[in-house]
């Protein structure tokens, strides 16, 4: 049995926590914290960490106990330097609180890049996780900004995301706002549409690491796919509907645009790839899948497949990393634009006030 | 000569109160013999008929085997009285006879001691006889006379019951009644004589005085009995025999006399698991005679087990229970097991040598136990259901 370790970490992060635990109690309803109780696939400990205690509290599905609110200020206000330092401060606290949850095989780090907390704290506790967790797979889940929202977030995306690069994770899952806006009309619809997907491709990724699988696809195979390419991925997804349960359909579902949490063509960028079938036996057409892997195999390169016979009909999970990443490239372009106009605003600025100050320097108040 | 002197002298006697008569009697005179008449009359002692100014009364029979009465004739405004013994059917003159103006008379029959038949002669003028009761007549008779009066003791007649009769002659005549006998009829076979019987009475009693005689006697069978009047004999001084009666009487006999017990008991209310109760008992005589060695007992030993006596005993025994009278006791049980015991209760007792049994039965109930805790029963889901919400609620309050 996996020990897993979710951490959501500033408002994104916690609001994904949520809807992990949310759909550990089956979904739906929302009073089914009071009736249901949480199944999760394996040993799942939860912490949401924030400096905002407000986002703590409108956590829903998240057990008091597993709220951590570190005692900084009311938030970091996406400062990145104030965050650190909080996280500095309060770092035996925190890492106090995740020790006495016991030992942990693989954690996944759920945050938004752009925010203060989250963008600040993530690359620090991936980083003492690695260090107090020797055998540990570190998997951070960032969730990119929109690109509108502001230059500062774009800047912290930026830098948080070379920070965990360099704290060596073992391989980070993206989700693009941006990306997922499409998916329906208000904000608010939007926001819980993506948290309940990436939660729900997780505690299928989590399942599905600790089942005894027809094909094995065990946690070493997903470190591998990991790390693989630029050591960034996502992940696919796709549940047949009534009318199609075509395996192989279902398979390119997985890869297709519509399934993935952030923009790749996968035949094009992937570096690795793993394929979970999970399903009926009656749906899972041996010649079906050796097909479609070969298929992707051919492309890709390697890709391992696994198999989880369970009543329903076909779901498919892909989880791939990428080879090369335009979009973040683009995303790298904007930010620095965005940090020079910040830069020549701030100068422009200091230089106005400055020439405003000019005209009082020599004098003095009189009264 | 000397009868034109007598004459006259009738004359002058019959002129004084009628003067126009002077000269009518002088002109009979003149024709010297007036008419005579005779009329016979009866009498009886004490009476008396009226000729003219004379007066004729009937002292008494002397005897009548002899044929001697005696009379007295007198006439009214004269000193004319002559007492005189009469003998049957011999004539015999007063005031000089018919034929001078005064009465002949004969005593034509004897009847009775006290009734004659006479035939008087006299002067046609005299008018007819007419009767009169003398002043001796008028007055109270010398005689005895008596009352009896016959008395029970008691109305109230049972079979068994013990009557005395109280036979009272009390002398209210005013002479002294001899050879008094009382004849007093007994009203067999509904009584049977027990003592005093045949009631003597004193031989004579004088006026005023009374005697009593007493006797007993008891009721034998029931229904209604006439007890015939009581009888006096007895006789005056002249041995003439007279009766006096009692008025009878009637007694209704009710059947014989026995005592009626009735068992009223009061059982407890229901009695709760383990509490007490009362049971009260009440023996109440409602027959008519005392009843003895009275036994209470009940059964409740054998009713079973959870019921038992605390306090008191419900087996009770009473010496003497009089008519109407009653004993009351109460018994405290306690119930150790619920449910629903009848127990019985007996009497015994005896009555003139008999022994007889009344018996009652009543009902105590002891409740189930009462298990409180039940009632918070259907609030323990509830409470647990809450517990767990709030449980929930503190869980996920943050």
């Amino acid at each position: 049995m996996l020990n897993v370790l979710m951490l959501g970490i500033g408002q994104c992060g916690n609001r994904i926590l949520d809807a992990v635990n949310r759909e550990a109690f089956g979904g739906s309803s929302r009073l089914s914290k009071y009736y249901s109780r949480q199944k999760f696939p394996s040993r799942v400990e939860t912490l949401a960490i924030n400096t905002a205690i407000n986002d703590l509290k409108e956590l829903r599905f998240t057990a008091a106990k597993d709220r951590l609110h570190v005692p900084n200020l009311h938030g970091v206000g996406a400062n990145r330097g104030i965050g650190k330092q909080g996280f500095w401060e309060n770092r035996e606290m925190i890492m106090e609180e995740i020790e006495r949850r016991g030992d942990f095989d693989i954690a996944f780090v759920m945050t938004s890049a752009s925010g203060g907390t989250g963008s600040s704290f993530t690359p620090l506790v991936v980083h003492e996780l690695k260090e107090r967790y020797k055998k540990i797979t570190v998997i951070p889940v960032m969730v990119l900004p929109f690109r509108e929202e502001g230059s500062i977030y774009l800047q912290n995306a930026a830098f948080s995301m070379r920070d965990i690069m360099e704290v060596e994770s073992d391989g980070i899952i993206l989700v693009d706002n941006q990306y997922l806006k499409r998916l329906s009309g208000d904000i608010k619809t939007a926001y819980d549409r993506i948290n309940e997907m990436v939660a729900e491709r997780l505690l299928f990724l989590i399942e599905s690491l600790d089942s005894e699988m027809l094909s094995v696809t065990d946690l070493g195979d997903f470190k591998t796919v990991m790390r693989g390419g630029l050591g960034m991925g996502t992940l696919g997804f796709y549940e047949s509907d009534k009318k199609t349960t075509s395996l192989t359909s279902a398979i390119e579902g997985s890869i297709k645009p519509t399934g993935l949490l952030y923009p790749a063509d996968v035949y094009e960028d992937a570096a690795r790839a793993m394929i979970i079938i999970q399903g009926s036996k009656e749906y899972l057409e041996v010649d079906e899948i050796t097909k479609a892997v070969e298929k992707l195999s051919t492309k890709i390169g390697q890709v391992f497949k696994g198999i989880v016979i369970k009543k329903g009909r076909p779901k498919v999970l892909s989880v791939f990393t990428l080879s090369q990443v335009p979009d973040l490239e683009m995303l790298y372009a904007q930010a620095a634009q965005a940090i020079q106009d910040e830069k020549s605003k701030k100068t422009r600025a200091k230089k106005q006030l400055d020439d405003a100050f000019a005209y009082i320097e020599d004098l003095e108040e009189v009264y | 000569m000397r009868r034109i002197y007598l004459v006259l002298i009738a004359i002058m006697l019959l002129a004084i109160p009628f003067a126009p008569m002077v000269a009518a009697a002088s002109e009979a005179d003149e024709e010297v013999e007036e008419e005579t008449t005779i009329r016979d009359f009866s009498l009886r002692v004490d009476e008396g008929v009226r000729i003219g100014d004379y007066r004729v009364e009937l002292i008494s029979v002397i005897s009548r085997v002899d044929g001697l009465i005696e009379v007295k004739v007198w006439k009214r405004v004269s000193t004319f009285e002559d007492w005189r013994v009469m003998e049957i059917l011999r004539d015999a003159n007063f005031d000089e006879g018919a034929d001078r103006g005064g009465l002949t008379i004969t005593v034509i029959e004897i009847f009775d001691e006290d009734t004659v038949r006479m035939r008087a002669k006299y002067r046609s003028s005299y008018g007819y006889p007419q009767k009169y009761i003398t002043e001796r007549g008028m007055a109270p008779k010398n005689l005895p006379e008596l009352e009896v009066t016959t008395a029970l003791d008691r109305k109230d007649v049972s079979v068994g019951d013990e009557v005395k009769v109280t036979i009272t002659v009390n002398n209210i005549g005013n002479a002294t009644a001899r050879d008094v006998a009382v004849q007093d009829s007994p009203p067999l076979p509904a009584f049977r004589y027990v003592a005093g019987y045949p009631p003597k009475i004193k031989n004579s009693l004088e006026p005023g005085e009374s005697d009593v005689a007493v006797y007993s006697m008891v009721a034998a069978t029931e229904g209604d009995v006439t007890i015939p009047a009581t009888v006096a004999r007895y006789a005056d001084s002249k041995s003439r025999v007279s009766s006096a009666s009692s008025q009878p009487q009637s007694v209704t006999i009710k059947p014989k006399r026995k005592p009626d017990l009735v068992l009223l008991v009061e059982p407890p209310q229901p009695i709760s698991y383990g509490g007490r109760g009362t049971v009260n008992v009440t023996v109440k005589n409602q027959g008519d005679a005392s009843a003895y060695m009275v036994e209470v007992k009940s059964n409740l030993k054998s009713v079973g087990d959870g019921l038992e006596v605390v306090e008191g005993n419900l087996d009770r025994s009473f010496l003497e229970i009089p008519a109407g009278g009653s004993e009351s006791y109460s018994t405290t049980i306690e119930g150790s097991r619920s449910g629903s015991r009848i127990i019985d209760l007996l009497a015994t007792f005896q009555a003139d040598g008999a022994i007889l049994q009344k018996e009652t039965t009543f009902e105590v109930m002891v409740l189930e136990r009462e298990l409180r805790f039940l009632y918070f029963l259907p609030i323990v889901p509830v409470l647990i259901l809450a517990a767990w919400l709030f449980r929930r609620y503190k869980e996920y309050k943050y």
